[in-house]
């Protein structure tokens, strides 16, 4: 069963990185992306690093491709290159999306009502899957990266707000 | 039982497409999000390894956590050069921009 | 739980972070006359940085992932010096042609920052992701000028290969994670000393990480982006990048391999032979063929990386304190060539090669720097480049590397070629424009430090060789 769904998920994820950079549309690209990061965020539930997989979906899946199709969208790139036969492809990608997450979100609801028992099939440490850990971690250990990437993110805010800001013809 | 070579040879598979992706796409955003595609494979190592490694102090983990703020902040400053691009030059294709000349 | 933290080994570093800001908060009460200002604040800045990296102790703190060593001082001296003669060259430029004076001053300072926690950083993650705050501010920089479209289209090129290299250096980074079980170089030593690592996982993370820290080195066969990018970005940002990130990207090569790895040095000792080889030949050869100065620069600074992994190859105390050595002498010398060609630029708006005859006439001062830096660059007495290289040199022979220091001497020649074609336009050939060029005191006393650093270095090295020579005692 465990084979089975890592298997299930590694041959989505890969037709859908292949659809990622095949695919003409923009669009259509970045929600295959996010499909492939959907199924990601499947794989590190299985391997029970829930936290991550959070992350992944909410983080990634979320906020990151949201840019990306709010710029795609800004730029108006839809109307150049999505054609009549793409807006199909469009809407099985839909499709196959609402089928992963249906598929991740049945796996959570088995593992949530298994827990306990033996019938997850993998061993998972206790710790694993613990978001205590992960922050004790960020705030020990690795604190000095943690605050290297407040300066970094800090640097991305003002370059992205500097370089996209609109402004007057004289301005440079 | 899925073992850590199963995840080592998917993650291998994502960032060669990912790559592949980088070399042939010609729109910007493409290519970055090819990027993501590699960043995203090299996370599925960190988090398997550090499952089948050392599951006790999660370094994997936390690596990729740090992977995925990293990756926000070089899209978010792509994304801003591409709509500069795009606002003040009106081009997206990389093909406009004389990419090849190396 | 006992909290590591022991914030005065911080103190450069929280006083640049800091000083940073003000920069960027200031930016908004100034009126447009006293922006340029600005510069000058952020020079004041960095020399306050630089006297308290001096000032402050040695030692390790953060559970271990920060460390302040001689190494770490060295480059972030380095680095501090690069920046300042980059914002000296900087201000008219900025003053002329850019709009955004504190964005552009802070960046700088904060990718300065980025370098500065990456010559300290102790594990993997640390040093990855202060690399990435130095090279997402480079992104930022190079882009800067936004009504220009060669500006622009370099800073896309630089962030799509920078970005790629990234994520290639993740990937390498996360498969030596995977197989060494943990982050820190001194673990990753020890458990390469423990247990024989070979394996195509091992090879195959060795090379993603030197090809992820290639792209920032420049180096064959990684160099694709650097003409490009060298010749679109605004020239201040051109020298920084020239010097500073090459110096962040060589300071994480030697912390990976000489510190983490160098147990199994006879695994990628022949890759960066290769590297090495290539960069010297294709760098000098390609060089010959440019018309435009800072096209020219970039292929002579693709030669100038070769000539330093050198030395990276004799992995030993040697090889980083010449390795350092040549970084300081290399950072006057090229920062140097950059401030006279901005200095040029200002006045004719030109880079082209032919444009700079009959320099010597127009302005003497500048003809006979130029001279100087590109003398200093090829390596010839009494100029620093002679001892920088020498260095270099023996420490390859020191180990038996004959046949590659053989390479390093003949390309040097070819570079002598296409350096005394820049001089030859300068004195012997008249152009049309004969009007005398007024060097502004700015310039002229940043042009004025670099000569003293070239020629001080060349004559009299022994203060600056002792001052390092303790930096690689801590890596062994």
């Amino acid at each position: 069963m465990y084979m089975a769904i890592f298997i299930l998920f590694a041959i989505m994820s890969i037709a859908g990185a292949i659809m990622v950079i095949t695919l003409k549309s923009p669009v259509s690209s970045a929600i295959a992306l996010i499909f492939v990061l959907c199924c990601i965020a499947g794989l590190f539930a299985l391997m029970g690093a829930l936290f991550m997989a959070a992350l992944q979906v909410i983080v990634y899946a979320g906020a990151i491709m949201v840019l990306f199709l709010f710029i795609i969208m800004l730029l108006n790139l839809k109307d150049e290159i999505l054609g009549e036969d793409e807006k199909k492809v469009t809407r099985v990608f839909g499709s196959i999306l609402g089928i992963a997450f249906l598929l991740e979100i049945g796996f959570f609801v088995r593992r949530a009502l298994t827990v306990g028992s033996e019938s997850l099939m993998y061993p998972v440490p206790e710790q694993f899957a613990s978001i205590e850990v992960i922050s004790t971690g960020l705030f020990t250990k690795f604190l000095f990266a943690f605050e290297i990437t407040s300066v970094l993110l800090l640097v991305a805010i003002i370059g992205a707000i500097m370089l996209s800001k609109g402004e007057g013809k004289t301005e440079y | 039982m899925a073992t850590l070579e199963h995840y080592l040879i998917l993650s291998a598979i994502l960032f060669c497409i990912g790559v592949f992706g980088l070399l042939s796409r010609r729109n910007a955003v493409g290519i970055l999000m090819s990027i993501e595609l590699m960043f995203n494979s090299a996370n599925i190592n960190f988090v398997a390894f550090s499952k089948f490694i050392n599951p006790d102090i999660l370094t994997g983990q936390i690596f990729s956590v740090f992977v995925i703020a990293i990756a926000a902040a070089e899209a978010a400053v792509g994304l801003a050069i591409v709509v500069l691009l795009y606002r003040n030059f009106d081009i997206v294709n990389i093909d406009k921009i004389n990419f090849m000349k190396w | 739980m006992n909290v590591q933290i022991d914030l005065s080994l911080l103190y450069p570093h929280l006083f640049l972070l800091i000083w940073a800001l003000l920069i960027f908060a200031i930016d908004f009460f100034m009126t447009e006359d006293n922006r340029p200002s600005l510069g000058y604040l952020s020079i004041v800045g960095l020399i306050i940085t630089a006297i308290l990296s001096f000032a402050s102790d040695k030692g390790t703190t953060f559970w271990g992932a920060f460390r302040a060593d001689t190494f770490s001082l060295s480059f972030n001296i380095i680095f501090i010096g690069s920046a300042i003669l980059t914002i000296a060259s900087a201000i008219d430029f900025v003053k002329d042609r850019l709009k955004h004076h504190g964005e552009f001053y802070g960046l700088i300072l904060l990718s300065t920052l980025g370098m500065m926690f990456l010559a300290s950083s102790s594990d993997l993650l640390s040093l990855y992701v202060s690399l990435e705050l130095a090279t997402i501010a480079l992104f930022v920089l190079v882009a800067f000028m936004k009504r220009d479209l060669k500006s622009t289209e370099s800073g896309l090129k630089y962030l799509i290969l920078g970005a790629a290299s990234s994520a290639i250096l993740v990937y390498g980074i996360s498969l030596l994670y995977g197989l060494t079980g943990t982050l820190t170089f001194a673990g990753i030593a020890e458990q390469l000393n423990t247990s024989f690592m070979g394996g195509p996982l091992f090879i195959l993370s060795i090379i993603l990480i030197i090809a992820g820290l290639s792209f920032k080195l420049a180096a064959v066969p990684f160099h694709m982006w650097c003409p490009d990018v060298y010749e679109g970005a605004p020239t201040p940002v051109t020298a920084y990048l020239s010097v500073a990130s090459k110096a962040a990207g060589l300071a994480a090569m030697i912390r990976i391999f000489f510190e983490g790895l160098h147990s199994s040095a006879a695994e990628w000792i022949p890759l960066i032979l290769t590297i090495s080889a290539l960069a010297m030949v294709l760098g000098n050869v390609v060089a010959v063929r440019q018309h435009n100065i800072k096209r020219l620069l970039a292929y002579s600074s693709i030669a100038q990386i070769g000539y330093i992994l050198v030395a990276f190859i004799a992995v030993s105390e040697l090889a980083t304190t010449s390795m350092i050595l040549y970084m300081i002498v290399y950072m006057f010398a090229n920062i140097g060539a950059f401030i006279v060609v901005i200095t040029f630029y200002n006045r004719s708006g030109s880079d082209e090669i032919i444009a700079y005859a009959g320099l010597s006439k127009r302005s003497p001062f500048l003809a006979i720097s130029m001279v100087i830096f590109l003398l200093s660059l090829v390596g010839i007495p009494p100029m620093a480049g002679f001892v920088g290289k020498f260095y270099l040199f023996a420490a390859a022979i020191q180990k038996g590397y004959y046949w590659i220091v053989v390479l390093g001497v003949l390309t040097s020649v070819i570079s002598l070629y296409y350096y005394m074609m820049v001089a030859y336009q300068m004195y012997f050939k008249s152009g049309d424009d004969n009007s005398r060029i007024k060097v502004n005191p700015t310039l002229a006393v940043a042009i004025l430090i670099a000569l003293a650093g070239t020629l001080f270095i060349g004559v009299y090295p022994e203060p600056v060789l002792s001052a390092i020579s303790g930096a690689s005692v801590t890596l062994f």
